[in-house]
């Protein structure tokens, strides 16, 4: 490891502390500032004034503005964000920390596929650009990318879940199987392999199957675009012309030569469409009652429980500065200008 | 050793020079052999986009009922005819027609939680309404009576104490009418259409009204966010990389902060605090795609500035502003086309999204994401409740997006990695 | 000094489809390489010789296709081939040096790995090490350190990779090299000292060069043989010596007078050409040069001239040196 890339691994790594804070104040900013009071909207209007006032002064709601900053942020670097205020008022961290597995059980799936299938068919395109099969795959990838992903699930629990009766609509296991299953990770792939236990892995898989295909099928949709714009730019470039000269051949020069060149704008470019990875998650487990970060969001957002989904966004404002430090990461393993 | 080096030509090549000399109704149709396929998505989705418009605007034109009224029994597949109830009399009796055992003197039965309560309801009240208008006044007000079972029902019938029976074919089940001493006068359909289109929802609505008057909601959302979000995004992308300098700087920050932030989340954040409703949604989605436009027109105005003719008008004494809407301005408006028209796709996507999580417009709203949320429990039984909406959707993101994309393909081929 | 013929260019045309019609960046150009020399192609901006050079191998690609002609390489016409012959071609028996080494190299591959995987396309059993250990030679003589086998191309100094670019050109022996403007982007001491170690291995080597620059200084002391080129047209061809002495082709004599020479003092005499290039979608008629032709005659803006060849040697293609019936006559019949 040469020192100049230490030098660039230690300042991307700081550079990251920015990034949140400017995120996660923006979300204090707009919860805060923003017209409208969580603490009326939560209680209803039929509660007195007195007790809405309770619970702001327990929340320190009442405290000076920069006040309420501070602790927040102390809240946020501690990761203590305190306890639910609906259904049982568990701590957040736990709730959070049980739920993240779930999330990610079905996010890296899903980012796999698509980076394989969004991928090779953008390249592919790229390939034959202008071509009747470059027009079908943009079609397709416009088409997927314009499918709201909660109708995309829909549409296959009512022919796999319901028609066809293939998959189980929703959940992530039997709950047969629920009952007696030992979760240590929350990974429950993981945890059932550990435990050998094939019935629960069995179950698992088949819930895995429907939400994942539909986030990356989802997904896709702009992995084909990201994928063919940058290989078309990568295609013109004079190093593919001057191979082209030397006799590589024309799958060499776009499979091996342009595509690993075309990883390092498009790893980039998944950084900042964590974006759509995200939004896609929430519906995603909305749709399939997922038990994930992202349901939970949308199960407080009902109830009202306003601590809990200010929470639950700060973690998702983590999640994207993390997503974005690990693909620059990434690209610096692969970009040899970036590594010596 | 001094040479001659001539200036390399990769400036633009003669023939698009040429091109600025060709009409422009010539240019559009020569495209379609330069652009190919590119040039017909742009004209199908401008057909498409043309049509949706046109129902958004007159959705009273196409759609046949109220969107929010019960027009028809609840779930009816698409096209499935309403089941008919029918009036059984003795078959001695007089009555030749509804009307006749439906006066003020006359009692009515049908089974406990049938739908003959509301049919009879509806038909009473029309009969009313016609006599109304010969003057007769309201003498349509049969008595009604409950039965718990048909046989019950049917011996009441013959023993006189009821005028007649209202029951659907169900349940009459294999009642003998002729043979059985009965006779059926008519069939009761109630309700104002005996068949759906595209079906009725959970509650009795017609879905193809209901999706009619969505595309209204779709279209307002969608227009006024991205049209609130072009309106700020651009100029302040504009003077950001016109001024530079500390402005510049924190602006971006800021904007790329804001551009990281997954969108749906950030509305979500907006519109709970905000509360439901459809200014509430707009000002939350418009927010979302400013730094898109703050970021391409930043950067296009850099590149822009630094160029030639910019850097001398510049010393000829022009005055900043006019430079900015002169030369800097149409260089960018390209771009920020594509960028509307996917950003218009984005923000009807993002609308039907919070409401299928229950952020988005009052309940009673004829929207498509409400109604698909609302569907998803009567995923089992009624696939028409979701699959429509859910395409109208598509249809409209669709038009949006392939009119971006395929625009972007032909005006600026990097634009596309947006 | 008469020498074998390695390309014979007959009738060539290339054709780009543009959005106002097809623009012929090569026009029926027919002229021979030869085995050994080194051949100077200059002409302005524009006028088709990037083109030209890479229609000799075949790597015209659309909106441009090879309208006609053949391209005949050692006694085989080329357009003949199939794409699995064509790609051996390239490479092994022609090779191309482009002119920008900063984008002309893959930038996450490094050197060595460029070189092996030249010869391993074309002999795909070639070990990595055989391959290493043939390229080494060449490196070597190129002035490239071994020790800069396993760098990436973002290390290298420009001169550098032109010099890696040069190597993967010579690695397969090719026999004709083009040298797309090879040294336009390096300093005038790198660019010195490449053109001299191109000549030095032309010598050793014995390999053919065809070297397309606007350098006209460079092509003097360095060619055998020069062509001059004209909106699409070779307008004249020929010994070095007799060309730079005599240009025949008014283009040539104005192309020549306007280069700066370190002997002409007085600056006065430095001749600018009159016009604008032309517009190739809409090519003058008849000699494409007679707008800005001083001795333009009348049959000059009707009727094209053929190239042909001079007592001296030299081919020109122009009407001061070709005799037709109408020749001085104001209307011709077409
Ligand atoms: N992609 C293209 N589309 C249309 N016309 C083109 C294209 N590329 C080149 N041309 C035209 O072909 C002609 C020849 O171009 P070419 O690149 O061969 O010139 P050149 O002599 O190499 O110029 P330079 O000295 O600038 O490298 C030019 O007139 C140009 O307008
Ligand atoms: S043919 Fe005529 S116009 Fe052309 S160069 Fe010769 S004299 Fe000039
Ligand atoms: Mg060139």
């Amino acid at each position: 490891m040469s020192s100049s890339f230490r030098k660039f691994l230690i300042t991307r790594i700081l550079l990251t502390i920015p990034m949140v804070l400017i995120l996660v104040s923006l979300i204090f900013f707009v919860m805060r500032v923003l017209p409208g009071d969580p603490i009326r909207s939560q209680l209803g209007p039929r509660v007195s004034e007195e007790q809405a006032d309770v619970l702001r002064e327990r929340l320190g709601l009442n405290d000076p503005i920069l006040v309420q900053y501070g602790n927040y942020l102390k809240d946020i670097v501690t990761f203590d964000f305190g306890n639910a205020l609906t259904q049982g008022e568990r701590p957040i961290k736990d709730e959070l920390g049980e739920r993240l597995p779930a999330t990610l059980e079905l996010t890296i799936p899903a980012m796999l596929f698509t980076s394989i299938f969004g991928v090779s068919l953008g390249a592919f395109a790229a390939k034959n650009r202008k071509k009747p099969i470059d027009y079908i795959i943009r079609l397709f990838s416009i088409f997927i990318y314009s499918i709201p992903i909660f109708f995309l699930g829909l549409i296959f629990q009512i022919v796999f879940g319901v028609q066809l009766d293939w998959l189980p609509l929703s959940g992530r296991m039997d709950s047969m199987l629920l009952t007696t299953f030992q979760s240590t990770t929350n990974f429950y792939v993981l945890d059932a392999i550990i435990s050998h236990n094939w019935p629960a892995l069995w179950s698992a898989v088949l819930h895995l199957i429907m939400p994942t295909l539909t986030l990356g099928l989802a997904l896709t949709g702009v992995f084909i675009r990201l994928t063919r714009a940058n290989m078309i730019e990568m295609l013109r470039s004079d190093f593919i012309a001057a191979g082209k000269a030397r006799g590589i051949s024309e799958k060499r020069l776009v499979y091996h030569h342009a595509l690993r060149n075309t990883f390092i704008p498009i790893l980039t470019l998944i950084g900042l469409q964590t974006a759509i990875l995200i939004a896609g998650a929430v519906l995603t487990e909305t749709t399939f009652s997922w038990p994930g970060i992202g349901r939970y969001l949308v199960e407080r957002i009902a109830l009202r429980d306003y601590t809990a989904v200010q929470s639950t966004i700060a973690v998702f404002a983590f999640f994207v500065a993390i997503i974005s430090l690990v693909m620059d990461l990434l690209n610096a393993v692969i970009d040899p200008r970036i590594r010596y | 050793m001094e040479t001659k080096r001539e200036v390399v030509s990769d400036s633009v090549p003669e023939w698009q020079l040429e091109l600025d000399k060709v009409g422009w109704l010539r240019r559009l149709l020569l495209a379609r052999k330069w652009y190919g396929g590119d040039w017909w998505f742009v004209l199908i989705s401008a057909i498409l986009l043309l049509f949706i418009i046109t129902v958004g605007v007159f959705p009273q034109w196409f759609a046949p009922f109220d969107p929010r009224e019960e027009v028809g029994p609840s779930l009816l597949a698409p096209g499935e005819e309403a089941p008919g109830l029918n009036v059984l009399v003795l078959q001695d009796s007089e009555a030749q027609a509804f009307a006749d055992i439906a006066t003020k003197t006359s009692t009515i039965g049908y089974l406990m939680g049938s739908p003959a309560t509301q049919t009879i309801r509806d038909t009473v009240s029309t009969l009313n309404e016609q006599a109304e208008e010969q003057g007769l006044g309201n003498i349509y007000q049969p008595r009604s009576t409950r039965f718990e079972t048909l046989e019950e029902g049917l011996a009441a019938l013959n023993a006189g104490e009821i005028d007649g029976f209202v029951g659907s074919e169900e349940e009459l089940g294999d009642t003998q009418i002729g043979a059985g001493g009965y006779k059926e006068l008519e069939i009761l359909s109630g309700s104002k259409a005996t068949s759906f289109v595209l079906g009725t929802n959970q509650i009795g609505q017609d879905i193809l009204s209901r999706i009619i008057w969505g595309t209204r909601i779709a279209l307002i959302v969608g227009l006024v966010s991205a049209v609130i979000s072009f309106v700020i995004g651009v100029p302040l992308g504009l003077i950001s990389g016109f001024i530079g300098g500390t402005f510049d700087r924190i602006l971006t920050l800021f904007m790329d902060s804001l551009y990281t932030f997954p969108g749906l989340i950030l509305a979500i954040a907006i519109a709970s605090v905000l509360g439901a409703g459809i200014g509430n949604i707009i000002v939350a989605i418009s927010v979302l795609y400013i730094p898109t436009y703050f970021r391409i027109v930043r950067g296009q105005t850099l590149s822009v500035k630094n160029e030639l003719y910019v850097e001398a008008a510049r010393s000829l004494g022009t005055k900043p502003s006019e430079i900015l809407f002169r030369y800097i301005f149409p260089n960018v408006l390209p771009s920020v086309v594509i960028i509307f028209s996917v950003n218009v796709a984005d923000a009807i996507l993002t609308e039907a999204g919070l409401s299928f999580i229950g952020l988005g417009l009052p309940p009673d709203t004829p929207d498509w994401g409400i109604d698909l949320a609302r569907g998803q429990d009567y995923l089992r039984r009624a696939w028409w409740l979701i699959t429509f909406p859910g395409v109208m959707v598509t249809l409209v993101t669709l038009s949006f997006s392939m009119l971006g994309e395929s625009l972007s393909e032909i005006l600026n081929p990097r634009l596309a990695e947006l | 000094m008469e020498r074998e013929t390695l390309v014979s260019v007959q009738d060539l045309s290339v054709t780009y489809q543009t959005r106002i019609g097809p623009v012929s960046a090569v026009d029926h150009v027919s002229f021979e390489i030869q085995k050994g020399e080194i051949l100077g192609l200059v002409g302005e901006s524009g006028c088709g010789k990037s083109t030209l050079g890479k229609a000799l191998m075949r790597l015209i690609e659309p909106p441009a296709e090879i309208s006609s002609g053949h391209i005949i390489f050692e006694g085989e016409d080329i357009m003949a081939y199939d794409e699995e012959k064509m790609r051996d071609f390239r490479g092994r028996r022609t090779s191309m040096i482009f002119q920008d080494p900063m984008t002309s190299l893959n930038p996450m591959q490094r050197v060595d790995d460029h070189l092996i995987e030249a010869i391993q396309v074309h002999e795909p059993k070639t070990s990595r090490e055989k391959a290493l250990e043939r390229s080494s030679v060449l490196i070597e003589r190129l002035g490239i350190g071994l020790n800069r086998l396993g760098s990436y191309p973002h290390q290298l100094s420009g001169g550098m990779r032109q010099r890696v670019m040069t190597g993967l050109g010579l690695v397969l022996n090719a026999q004709l090299i083009i040298a797309d403007e090879a040294t336009t982007s390096l300093d005038v001491i790198v660019e010195a000292k490449l053109a001299d170690q191109l000549r030095e291995i032309r010598d050793e080597f014995g390999v053919t060069l065809l070297m397309i620059t606007h350098n006209i200084a460079l092509v003097a002391e360095m060619a055998d043989r020069v062509a001059v080129m004209y909106a699409g047209h070779v307008v004249e061809m020929g010994d070095i010596y007799t060309v730079f002495e005599k240009p025949m082709h008014p283009y040539t004599q104005g192309l020549l007078g306007s280069v700066p020479s370190v002997e002409l003092n007085d600056r006065d005499e430095l001749f600018k050409m009159p016009g604008e290039p032309p517009n190739l979608t809409h090519p003058p008629t008849g000699c494409r040069f007679h707008p800005r032709c001083q001795y333009a005659m009348p049959i000059c803006s009707q009727l094209e001239p053929d190239l042909t060849k001079q007592p001296s040697g030299t081919l020109v293609h122009c009407w001061l040196y070709q005799d037709h019936p109408d020749k001085q006559k104001n209307t011709l019949k077409a």
